[in-house]
């Protein structure tokens, strides 16, 4: 199953990929909870969780954007960690590593603070006019 | 990536003549010859092309930084997102105001920038050329094709039809690093925190993530610090205005980051720009409004006012050290500053109760960014009273 956000497809803009991740699913049912939901782990975003108990309605597109951003953070922090041992401790893979972790960091940050502002999910005024998208199924759990 | 510089958008607010003649109007098409890009055609605008471009240095990610979101409030209207179009687009658009972010000028994307061994903070990921002539088309009064980066996927998205609005403000890492962007500047904010607060603020930002600890947070900024201090730092001797956050000096020892002192450094002869000042311009004011008319708790508010040199050129600096706790203080505060370019008394205040839930909305941040979202909005207004009292010849293309 293709990763969602891999850079492996450059001229495919971000919908497409999440389009043609989830094709996929709708060849069988997946369960929102389940593993093989796009190789999320187990166990539900505890973020959608909140939303959902607090009345909100939340779009697939947001979840999955959330869910990502949070593996993101870990995997390149992780990485980071790495890049910067030792010797490597200020070189320019060092440097870029860092960089990446406060990219996505400021990303789901970002994220966090739309969905904590509006009410609305942040992917509103998209759904609004592509209600066919996949993006734009209600997350349900 | 063809754009086809067909110049029949309805929406064009600028009747474009053809240069030198001046007084016709005329609409150019261009069917773009696929093999090469179309270059700058030879068209230039009348002077009701009344884009003003405002730059704003900030490493906080963009569009989503508190001062826009209070800017945009000044002039009115609730920027938002472009409807319809990439949802993870950066841009903001209220009635008035357009806010491009300019990490979409990345000519690298996440894995070039691996690739090549360079931050998103090197002007080597950074498309100078393409800024410049998207900045320059759109203060002319031109809509562009602006490309998107998507900092979810770290990719460079199809672009987005951005048209010129009233007021520009391209905001990010590198506003005023480039000479020739630098001059299609009108105005120019740089905000600069210091580390102490950096540190403090992205604890509250990151802690509650997985993944992230006080060593990573640590890390992340120690490695960012070359960069920084090598690219974005030197903008700042550029800035008209520069909105310096330190820690407080009123707490010893604090290092919560939670009550701050905000210097407002205004430079002096800057077009269209009036420094705010406390009581006597240019003189030298300290001044605690706590005291018998007015009661304040822990740790109290303390100001400063006075004439320096920043970088070599003359500048007035008004400072707040502490913070808010009552509406009354505010209201107080605002009634001794002078030349705020408020269109009634008390605006300030209502500008910071309108939006009390943003963060800085008790210290200085809040209140020196709406004061220079006031002065930004005076600075608009002037220049357009120019512009419309002696029409003048657009730049050569």
């Amino acid at each position: 199953m293709a990763s969602l956000l891999s850079s492996s497809c450059p001229s495919s803009s971000s919908s497409s990929l999440l389009r043609n991740g989830s094709s996929a699913l709708a060849m069988r049912v997946i369960l929102p909870h389940s593993p093989e939901f796009l190789g999320l782990r187990r166990g539900k975003p505890t973020a959608i969780l909140a939303a959902a108990a607090a009345g909100g309605k939340r779009y697939w597109g947001t979840a999955i954007r959330e869910e990502k951003l949070a593996e993101m953070i870990e995997k390149k922090v992780a990485e980071a960690m790495e890049a910067c041992e030792g010797e490597a401790l200020g070189s320019e893979g060092c440097r870029v590593a860092w960089d990446e972790v406060e990219e996505v960091s400021m990303a789901k940050a970002d994220l966090r603070r739309r969905i904590a502002d509006s009410g609305a999910d942040p992917l509103e005024h998209f759904c609004q006019g592509n209600p066919d998208a996949d993006e734009c199924r209600i997350y349900e759990d | 990536m063809a754009v086809c510089s067909a110049y029949a958008s309805p929406s064009l607010r600028t009747p474009c003549s053809i240069h030198p003649t001046g007084s016709t109007q005329h609409l150019i098409f261009f069917t773009g010859d696929p093999r090469r890009p179309p270059r700058r055609p030879p068209v230039s605008c009348s002077a009701e092309s009344n884009t003003v471009v405002i730059g704003l240095a900030a490493d906080s990610g963009c569009g989503k930084s508190t001062f826009m979101r209070r800017l945009t409030s000044v002039f009115g209207g609730a920027a938002a997102p472009p409807k319809g179009g990439n949802p993870d687009s950066n841009t903001l658009i209220s009635n008035s105001t357009t806010v491009i972010c300019l990490d979409d000028y990345h000519s690298l994307d996440r894995t070039g920038r691996k690739e090549q061994g360079v931050t998103a903070l090197d002007p080597r990921a950074n498309n100078f050329d393409l800024m410049y002539e998207q900045v320059k088309a759109l203060k002319e009064g031109k809509p562009v094709e602006k490309p998107i980066y998507n900092h979810v996927t770290g990719l460079l998205d199809p672009p987005e039809l951005i048209k010129p609005p009233k007021i520009l403000v391209i905001e990010g890492l590198h506003p005023m690093f480039d000479a020739r962007v630098r001059s299609l500047l009108d105005f120019s904010v740089y905000l600069d925190i210091s580390n102490e607060v950096k540190f403090a603020w992205k604890i509250q930002r990151d802690m509650a993530e997985r993944g992230h600890s006080l060593e990573s947070i640590k890390a992340s900024i120690e490695a960012r610090k070359p960069d920084f201090n090598a690219y974005i730092d030197p903008q700042k001797q550029y800035a008209d205005c520069v909105i310096e956050v330190l820690p407080t000096e009123l707490i010893p020892d604090d290092n919560e980051g939670k009550v701050l002192r905000v210097r407002l450094v205004m430079k002096e002869g800057v077009k269209h720009f009036s420094p705010v000042y406390l009581f006597d311009e240019g003189s030298t004011i300290s001044w605690i409004p706590c005291g018998r008319k007015l009661t304040c708790s822990y740790p109290g508010i303390k100001f400063f006012y006075g004439p320096d040199a920043y970088y070599d050129h003359e500048v007035s600096v008004l400072e707040m050290d502490g913070q808010f706790d009552r509406l009354d203080e505010l209201i107080y505060v605002e009634s001794h500053l002078s030349s705020l370019s408020t269109k009634f008394y008390g605006e300030v205040t209502q500008q910071m109760l309108k939006h009390a839930d943003f963060p800085g909305s008790s210290n200085g941040t809040g209140l020196f960014q709406t004061v220079v979202g006031l002065k930004i909005r005076d600075l608009f207004e002037q220049i357009i009273a120019e512009k419309s009292a002696a029409p003048v010849e657009a730049s050569k293309v």
